[in-house]
């Protein structure tokens, strides 16, 4: 009990001491903060739904951006996944591909977008690319970790019936980790729509654009419809994740 | 230990020494036949070593002295793939994919004479045919398209030894298994291999500790103790009925 205690009390302290470098303890700065979120509310209220077929079409940009470039990305990251499984193959083999999934995991999509903007020139293909590679980095590491946390038995009863490393991928791999794929796959959609509503910062297309153009011209009432419409699709977003595990998820033992 | 005189034998062990870690050693220089198309069963404490012997029997683990042989042939160093045909192996969780359904498990007892057409699903119609009817022989036909998370614990069991059988092994070696489930329905199944192992001439070798079902349907027990073969002997008469009139 005194552990815990002593624990709890220098965790607080040092949550504290952080808070007090981040500024957090500057009253001053936070009643203005306050002050100038009430006037950026008010500023925002009501919002102007006369922007919606505009940012109606920029938002279809991004959600098909999302889609092929999450899907893109599933689709690299499985045979580099595979590659990476450590049970699976030769140490040389799985270190490589992970080495390569942990080099693409380490650059943020933002800058994912910058990159093949630069390479493909602006528009909704170099973000589509961005989502991509992003995608490909997060779900080869989550699913090569799934791979090896494999039941070693199912593995072992299948593999002594002569099957091989592709039929093992096939039969107990997949199957087995069938319900963590779909998940994190739902979860990589939902965070990409999200994240390339941002991409348009950089000239990678998508709603981006439309946000950063209100941002500049202080239009907060247009802004807020955006953010409205972002809200209705990640809603959206959540209901279908929460109908297609329903539907195809193991749910019962 | 050598078995009933005449006999011919499915499997032998000779010398065999196995550790995990260098000098840690599971077993200590085991030596035994097992007699062929006969029931053999495993018995002795937990974490004596039975499951490290299944495991080195089915080809899974490697010795580290010694060698096995089934069927007049050293399985030590063998490919997966080269022992399918001669031992099946069903761990003591079953090992099934509970995310694919009945067929598709049994199917995979078929994965050693398929190539990549099993991939996209694409199984020869004889070896879906033959599934079928193993599935029958177990008396669970009706359960054919179920998942495997759907069943009952003794219906994954029958969909595990169907697998098994559609592989067609001349030994097949079980960890534990008819250890989950009431006593009626494990000697339901146990006659389900006790029939196969007459019909199909398959050499069983299982681990058990219910001291029961062993006097009912071991032809041959053998005890193993710290690592080491204590003692072998053909099974005792049972003073009690048999528990196969007290399921009936």
């Amino acid at each position: 009990m005194k552990g815990n205690l002593f624990i709890t009390v220098v965790i607080a302290l040092l949550l504290a001491i952080v808070l007090y470098d981040l500024g957090f303890f500057d009253s001053q700065r936070l009643l203005r903060g306050m002050r100038n979120l009430g006037i950026l509310t008010s500023d925002m209220f009501p919002p102007d739904f006369a922007v919606l077929p505009v940012a109606g079409r920029a938002l279809w940009e991004t959600l098909l951006m999302s889609f092929a470039g999450t899907l893109l990305g599933f689709i690299a990251s499985l045979p580099l996944s595979i590659a990476a499984t450590r049970n699976l193959f030769a140490p040389l083999v799985s270190r490589f591909a992970r080495f390569i999934a942990a080099a693409v995991r380490t650059i943020p999509v933002l800058l994912w977008a910058i990159i093949f903007v630069i390479l493909f020139g602006l528009g909704p293909l170099a973000g589509t690319f961005g989502i991509a590679a992003y995608t490909v980095g997060y779900l080869a590491k989550i699913y090569a970790d799934l791979f090896e946390g494999t039941d070693p038995e199912i593995v072992e009863a299948v593999g002594s019936t002569g099957a091989s490393k592709l039929h093992l991928v096939r039969f107990v791999f997949l199957p087995e980790g069938a319900n963590a794929i779909l998940t994190q796959l739902l979860f990589m959609l939902e965070y990409n729509i999200r994240a390339s509503s941002i991409l348009g910062f950089v000239g990678a297309g998508g709603l981006g654009f439309v946000m950063q153009v209100y941002l500049q011209t202080l239009e907060y009432r247009r802004l807020a419809s955006v953010l409205l419409l972002i809200l209705v699709v990640v809603l959206a977003m959540d209901g279908l994740s929460a109908w297609v595990r329903k539907r195809f998820l193991i749910t019962a033992q | 230990m050598s078995p009933n005189s005449g006999q011919a034998t499915a499997l032998r062990v000779k010398g065999l020494w196995f550790a995990y870690r260098e000098a840690d050693w599971v077993l200590k220089n085991v030596c035994l036949s097992v007699p062929q198309g006969q029931i053999t069963m495993l018995m002795g404490p937990s974490g004596t070593g039975k499951t490290t012997l299944l495991k080195l029997m089915a080809g899974i683990l490697t010795p580290t002295r010694g060698h096995i042989e089934v069927l007049d042939h050293t399985i030590t160093h063998q490919s997966q793939r080269a022992l399918s045909s001669l031992i099946g192996y069903i761990p003591q969780q079953l090992g099934l994919v509970r995310n694919l359904t009945a067929l598709e498990n049994v199917l995979m007892g078929a994965l050693g004479r398929c190539g990549n057409g099993a991939l996209l699903g694409l199984f020869p119609k004889t070896e879906i045919h033959r599934a079928r009817a193993a599935i029958e022989l177990m008396g669970i036909a009706d359960k054919t398209d179920e998942k495997v998370f759907r069943l009952s614990g003794g219906q994954r069991q029958r969909v595990a030894i169907a697998r098994t059988l559609l592989q067609h092994p001349r030994v097949v070696v079980a960890d534990e298994f008819v250890s989950d489930l009431d006593m009626a329905l494990a000697l339901e199944i146990l006659s389900r291999i006790r029939r196969a192992a007459e019909q199909e001439k398959i050499t069983f070798v299982m681990s058990m500790h219910r001291q029961g079902i062993v006097r009912e349907f071991a032809d041959h027990v053998v005890n193993l103790k710290a690592g080491q073969i204590e003692s072998g002997f053909p099974p005792m008469v049972s003073q009690e009925p048999p528990y196969t009139e007290l399921v009936q």
